[in-house]
């Protein structure tokens, strides 16, 4: 059968109405620029696979209803949310994956094949991007690169890079419900402190500890380093290290006897089989995290500090580094830092409710454990 | 008027006398540098204090104890036996292949080591089975000494020359460096940082078991190579001459690339990779002492742990707070120094 074409036209344009048709979009992406995308993006291509973090809080229903291709490091680095939305969301399975940009092993002949209307780029991976010319080549097939960033800087630039995919995927509002609801819960920590006298209790974090022999990799002043910060604490490797990451001397942690330690910790056992890395994360056993917190009291660099000496001694979950849920940990780690401050404040709550108003996932605890836990 | 030949003997006496002074000053060079290395770090203790602790450890307080006795000792110590292990290893690869190349690291068994470890660091991957806690180390040294093996097989086919073993050797480091990319590529970035860490080589590995180890390797090693002192003097004039001389080639080539491979593994396996000092610690020690094995064996050890020690000061200083890991440090401080004296000097070096 064949329309003539008056009454074609009018049918096409009302089927494009009812499916929302893409209109011309000028974003600001985190890298500063200036990029024309076609929102609502229907085909989307995940240049970091934890970019999840953010469009399951946009779209918890079908978070992968627009993903056409995404990079396998979820699966790597969060292999217990990886299972989790794998179980919920079987189809995430089968999507192509790629390699990681910043390691140049990204297929730019299988992304155009995949026909994205865009590709979510991490900012890390920009440098590595244009050397190669990814860009300019996107570009000439029509494929906009938009970038985001929720580790690099992620207290600042986790809410821009939410705003930023609620335009793309024309979820604005949604997206504004989340920043609000960030905000709301950092304020949490940061009002009640702006009111109080307090004294800042020195802090150690100690990134991965027990993932290796050696002692002691921390942050500097960036991400958990900024969060103890904020959490009304001292890093006591600020002003030691230059950059966000960094190995102390274990006789520096001696030195400056920190009052609490912050073990960041995940499920490394393909990595570090029986290492002495506490394995934090959804659904971990409390027991055993707590039973190898306490065995990496011993280590000669903690011998003698006030953190062993009163146990107050804590593991968090690794992942918090590079995840736009980092308000719940600068809650937790506020309420170890002064739990007579934030005696109403309850970061699991948080966490929970946060699954409940947002998440695909539904919530599993197993975050975190103190050895001053009762 | 002194005979031609009492004047011969007075020079000889000389040289003899000028060589063991400058052994001497190494040493003492030598423990300077470790009680420099002992009095210094973050921990701003007074050189009372250290003393005290050194002298009288029970009666001093447990964190002054611990930082002396637990974290600054064996890495003060570790420098010294791996500097020397690494640089006796070099000196002796130089001189049964004939070399001036020839060193653990271009020898492909300090990027053996490597793969090894990174093995274990990316995906627990137990070379040997027993002692997982060691697993590091263990295929660190499993991969090192099969690699020396696999030079030693390869040497014994005819028609194999010093130079091809050379070559054979910087084709393992290719391939094993294409391997670590492999493994890298594949695996987590938190794997990926412990990996690179563990390449860039770091004494903070240092604990009284690996240094007792060590130690003992060295200790063993020392003697059985200067056993061998004038055999391996005469296998710097060429096979041939050396055969001449009563010295047997072919069984002293397999018996000192065993010693020293062991060295060579055992120190790579504790504290990574330091590819600098087998080259250039035995090259200062010959420039200085020249090739008599006597003083050359001493002094390339010494001068190894010279420069180690000294790497390990500087790298806790520059950035106070913090270690640079120690293969940075050596190399980046060392090669200008090794440039310097290379070109200075009017005749051949080597």
């Amino acid at each position: 059968m064949r329309l003539p074409l008056p009454l074609l036209l009018p049918c096409m344009l009302l089927t494009s109405i009812a499916a929302g048709h893409a209109a011309s979009v000028e974003i600001t992406d985190i890298a500063g620029r200036q990029v024309t995308v076609e929102a609502p993006a229907k085909r989307i291509i995940l240049g970091e696979g934890r970019q999840i973090y953010l469009l399951g809080a946009l779209e918890r229903e079908a978070p992968f209803a627009r993903v056409v291709g995404w990079r396998q490091d979820l699966l790597q680095a969060d292999p217990d949310t990886y299972a989790m939305y794998a179980e919920k969301f079987p189809e995430l399975k089968a999507l192509p994956t790629f390699g990681g940009f910043k390691d140049g092993t990204f297929d730019v002949e299988q992304a155009a094949s995949l026909k994205p209307d865009l590709v979510l780029m991490n900012l890390e991976a920009r440098a590595a991007t244009e050397d190669a010319g990814y860009d300019d080549k996107l570009a000439h097939l029509g494929i906009p690169i938009v970038y985001v960033d929720f580790r690099d800087d992620p207290l600042n630039h986790s809410i821009q890079s939410m705003r930023i995919m609620g335009k793309v995927i024309g979820k604005e509002d949604k997206a504004e419900e989340y920043i609000a609801y960030v905000h709301q819960q950092m304020a949490r920590v940061t009002d009640v402190l702006a009111m109080a006298k307090f004294d800042r209790p020195k802090v150690f974090v100690d990134r991965a500890g027990g993932y290796s022999d050696t002692c002691c990799m921390t942050f500097g002043n960036g991400n958990f380093g900024e969060y103890v910060e904020i959490a009304g604490g001292t890093n006591i490797a600020n002003g030691i290290l230059p950059s966000t990451f960094g190995v102390l001397n274990p006789e520096q942690i001696i030195a400056a006897n920190p009052d609490q330690v912050i073990v960041t910790g995940g499920q490394w056992e393909a990595y570090v089989p029986g290492g002495n890395w506490v394995g934090m994360g959804p659904g971990s056993n409390l027991k055993i995290a707590r039973a190898k917190l306490e065995k990496l009291t011993q280590r000669t660099a903690m011998t003698g500090i006030a953190a062993v000496k009163t146990g107050q001694f804590h593991a968090i979950w690794h992942q918090f580094y590079d995840n736009p849920y980092y308000f719940v940990a600068v809650q937790r780690v506020a309420k170890w830092l002064h739990p007579d401050l934030f005696d109403d404040l309850d970061p699991e709550a948080t966490l929970k409710d946060l699954h409940d108003r947002f998440l695909p996932i539904a919530y599993k605890p197993g975050y975190w454990v103190s050895l001053s836990d009762q | 008027m002194m005979s031609e030949q009492e004047a011969g003997y007075d020079f000889y006496r000389a040289l003899i006398l000028r060589r063991q002074l400058i052994l001497a000053g190494f040493a003492a060079a030598l423990l300077l540098s470790l009680c420099v290395d002992l009095a210094l770090g973050p921990a701003r203790y007074g050189l009372d204090e250290v003393v005290r602790a050194l002298l009288w450890p029970g009666e001093v307080s447990d964190q002054l104890r611990v930082v002396l006795w637990e974290i600054r000792m064996p890495v003060a110590l570790m420098a010294l036996v791996v500097g020397a292990s690494l640089s006796v290893a070099g000196l002796q690869m130089q001189t049964i292949l004939n070399n001036p190349l020839a060193s653990p690291y271009t020898l492909g068994i300090s990027a053996g080591a490597g793969f090894g470890a990174a093995l274990a660091l990316a995906f627990g991957v137990a070379l040997v089975p027993i002692a997982v806690e060691y697993i590091i180390p263990l295929n660190a040294f499993a991969m090192a000494m099969l690699t020396a093996m696999a030079i030693y097989g390869l040497s014994l086919r005819r028609g194999v020359s010093s130079e091809t073993i050379v070559l054979l050797g910087i084709a393992l480091v290719f391939i094993f460096n294409a391997l670590m990319s492999l493994i890298q590529f594949f695996a987590s970035q938190q794997a990926v940082a412990a990996v690179v860490f563990w390449t860039l080589g770091s004494l903070t590995k240092a604990t009284w078991s690996k240094l007792a180890i060590s130690t003992g390797v060295l200790v063993l090693a020392l003697p059985l190579l200067a056993r061998q002192g004038w055999a391996l003097t005469a296998m710097r004039l060429g096979d041939a001459k050396a055969e001449s001389m009563g010295v047997k080639p072919r069984r002293l080539r397999l018996e000192v690339l065993i010693i020293v491979s062991l060295l060579a593994s055992i120190s790579v396996s504790f504290v990574g990779t330091i590819g600098f000092i087998g080259l250039v610690g035995p090259h200062i020690a010959r420039m200085i002492l020249g090739e008599d094995q006597r003083f050359l064996l001493p002094g390339a050890a010494l001068s190894g742990a010279l420069i180690l020690s000294l790497g390990s000061i500087l790298s806790k200083m520059i950035i106070p707070g913090t270690v640079i890991p120690i293969g940075i440090v050596t190399a980046i401080v060392g090669i200008p120094f090794f440039l310097y004296l290379i070109l200075s000097r009017k005749g051949a070096t080597w």
